[in-house]
């Protein structure tokens, strides 16, 4: 999702120089062809479009990864315990997207003064990562994806979940009794150990301009912490119905000071839970989930601040919903989450990275795909997020700013796909602001209005 | 006829093992007590077959109709599809989609075993549907079609379409998958000698109509 961090703007020192680092979009991870690799199954099994799940591809999810196919390195101790399963093939991929961005208004030059960056740009590549995705041992498993970020122009580590999943039954007879899933996970980013794509970790859009100026506010739940905390949990999926985690996160940021000290920004504080039930449905070719998930955490601000002392503390409560039709030609998908986020800001109050102690956000995200035998498909999405004013987290600045102090933005997107082979996908997107950061125009105070970032994004994304 | 299996557990190698995995309950679910397997091959044959249940139902009956039921579907028939998958020789696209990779690393006692398992689940029960369509399905599947020289369809299947040794229960299988296996067979992308002959001149509007019985029945 389009979204720059919240907590960047802590300093209240916004300038043209930041354009670049504010306008990160949140990364994503993606399937891979290593689970195809170690299944033999084709991508169609696990995905309706990639990465979108389908019930089959969950099911493998939630059983670890370790859903196997090929041959084996098998080894046993004298007690016949196993102590080896190793894929004789390790399961490996890799992804590469290349992207073109165009905004609608040119972003200011970040050194010349009145002149203007280009506009169209060319991202080769965008992302490229490398994958290790499958089975590690008896009921243990990874998703480990390692990302060159194209505008960074770094090399690091990107989405990761390590889980182990053990299989049991009780109760009943033959047919009748209760089949549960137990499950602990080890992941970086809090919803990316889930499975339905209505929670933000894997949600729409799948992909996004990493270039093109994003609205000023998140929620921490909703890629905020991502690749900055450590999570451990514990999770049971019972009777394909019920899914039930509780995970608790701490700070774990890669790059920048170690040990951790002032030069960081946003650092978890203590352990933060995490919490998701989920409820799925599912008859003749669709499911349907319901469910709630969310965090409750502190952090310091950091940014030349010790951090010790006052904290941050988030609280992040959402719903989500997702439908999936699976036909044989014809496949649609809805998805809607709301997230309402409370903000106790005793440690940016304080240190006048913001002008109010308590604030809230409330975002709200649906979207409707559709796709004709996994090879033409389409989606449209709705995003909105309101909060309260802030006159210092929400400053006016050109471009990345607010004029009216506010974080309220909203918009669509648009968005086409033609997938020639399975595992490629061309995308065509087009990102329409109806507000951006408070205002439809001169939204920053500079004279720059909603709609001149409107972006098209076109990506060529290839998995192999 | 398409099953998910896990290949780890029934590799030889790993089927020595079985002992080693902990499942709890295990006597609670599936009935292996028929199949001519060691203690470890069953032990790991319900693992195999958990796998399975993720597309075909914990009871061998599946929710999405692009899985077959494959509760009391006759254990020759799984045998023959699961070795064809195996072989590659069952190739229409759903086969390869899915089962090749599933099937690629059974030994044939898993193979066995999960024939004899899934043929003693209690079948599905019929759907209802369109009365009039039903009708002429089962007039089909009763008295074939005597004017394009198709033969009735239970003369094989047997006349509840219960199935018979390697000719398949269809009697309350899904609709849609009977439906694209006569597409599939009628097309030659799914081999079955038999069939090819048979059906060569079955419309659609008759393969829907016997599709719809079978669903029923």
């Amino acid at each position: 999702m389009i979204g720059i961090r919240a907590i960047a703007l802590h300093q209240g020192k916004l300038s043209l120089l930041a354009i670049g680092l504010l306008c990160l979009l949140s990364a994503k991870s993606w399937a891979v062809p290593s689970f195809a690799r170690q299944t033999g199954m084709t991508c169609a099994a696990c995905h309706t479009v990639f990465p979108e799940l389908t019930p089959f591809g969950r099911e493998f999810k939630l059983n670890g990864y370790v859903l196997d196919n090929i041959k084996q390195i098998t080894g046993i101790d004298i007690d016949s315990r196993q102590t080896l399963a190793l894929n004789s093939i390790p399961p490996i991929s890799m992804m590469i997207q290349i992207s073109y961005t165009h905004t609608s208004t040119a972003l200011p030059d970040s050194a010349l003064p009145g002149a203007l960056a280009k506009d169209g740009e060319v991202l080769f590549p965008d992302q490229a990562s490398f994958f290790y995705a499958g089975k590690i041992a008896n009921e243990l498993g990874a998703f480990v994806q390692l990302t060159y970020d194209g505008v960074a122009d770094h090399f690091g580590i990107d989405n990761t979940d390590i889980r182990y999943a053990h299989h049991l039954s009780f109760g009943g007879t033959d047919g009748n009794s209760h089949n549960m899933i137990l499950g602990v996970t080890l992941n970086n980013n809090p919803t990316v150990q889930d499975v339905w794509n209505s929670t933000p970790a894997w949600g729409f859009p799948f992909a996004g301009s990493s270039v093109a100026p994003g609205p000023i506010a998140a929620t921490q739940i909703d890629g905020a912490l991502a690749q900055s905390v450590a999570g451990l949990g514990v999770y049971l999926w019972l009777d394909d119905h019920w899914y039930a985690e509780i995970s608790g996160y701490s700070a774990a940021v890669v790059g920048g000071a170690h040990p951790l000290d002032s030069t960081q920004s946003n650092v978890a504080h203590g352990l933060a839970p995490y919490w998701r039930l989920a409820y799925e449905q599912r008859w003749d070719r669709n499911s349907l989930s319901v469910g709630t998930y969310g965090i409750d955490i502190k952090t310091n601000p950091g940014n030349g601040t010790p951090l010790q002392g006052l904290t941050n503390q988030y609280k992040d409560v959402a719903g989500d919903i997702q439908y999936q039709f699976i036909g044989e030609d014809h496949l649609v998908t809805v998805l809607a989450t709301y997230i309402h986020e409370n903000q106790t800001l005793n440690a940016s109050f304080f240190d006048q990275f913001a002008a109010n102690a308590t604030n809230t956000l409330k975002t709200s995200k649906l979207t409707g795909e559709y796709s004709y035998q996994r090879r033409i498909g389409g989606s449209l999405g709705y995003f909105s997020t309101t909060g309260s004013n802030d006159t210092i987290l929400y400053a006016a600045a050109p471009v990345v700013g607010s004029s009216t102090s506010s974080p309220d933005s909203s918009g669509y997107i648009a968005e086409l796909n033609y997938l020639p082979w399975l595992n490629t996908k061309l995308q065509l997107q087009y990102v329409g602001y109806n507000k951006f950061n408070g205002s439809r125009t001169n939204y920053d105070g500079s004279g720059r209005n909603a709609s001149d970032n409107n972006t098209l994004f076109g990506l060529v994304w290839v998995n192999f | 006829m398409a099953m998910f299996v896990k290949s780890t557990v029934i590799r030889n190698a790993v089927a020595t093992l079985g002992a080693g995995l902990l499942m709890v309950g295990i006597a609670h679910t599936a009935d292996l007590s028929t199949a001519n397997l060691t203690d470890a091959q069953k032990v790991t044959l319900q693992k195999t077959i958990e796998t399975c249940s993720a597309c075909h139902g914990l009871n061998g009956r599946s929710v999405a109709p692009t899985f077959p039921n494959l509760a009391a579907q006759t254990a020759p028939y799984i045998e023959l599809q699961l070795h064809a998958f195996k072989d590659q020789t069952r190739a229409d696209p759903d086969a390869q989609a899915y089962m090749w990779g599933m099937a690629s690393q059974l030994s044939d006692a898993s193979i066995s075993g999960l024939a004899v398992y899934f043929s003693k689940q209690s079948a599905a029960e019929g759907k209802s549907g369109n009365a009039a369509l039903i009708a002429q399905g089962k007039q089909i599947f009763v008295e074939g079609v005597p004017g394009r020289q198709i033969p009735a369809c239970a003369s094989c299947h047997g006349a509840q379409a219960q199935g018979n040794g390697p000719f398949p229960r269809l009697a309350g299988q899904h609709a849609p998958y009977l439906l694209k296996q006569l597409l599939v067979i009628q097309s030659v992308l799914r081999t079955a000698p038999v069939m090819h002959g048979v059906i060569k001149d079955l419309t659609r509007d008759q393969m829907q109509a016997v599709v719809a019985y079978l669903e029923s029945v």
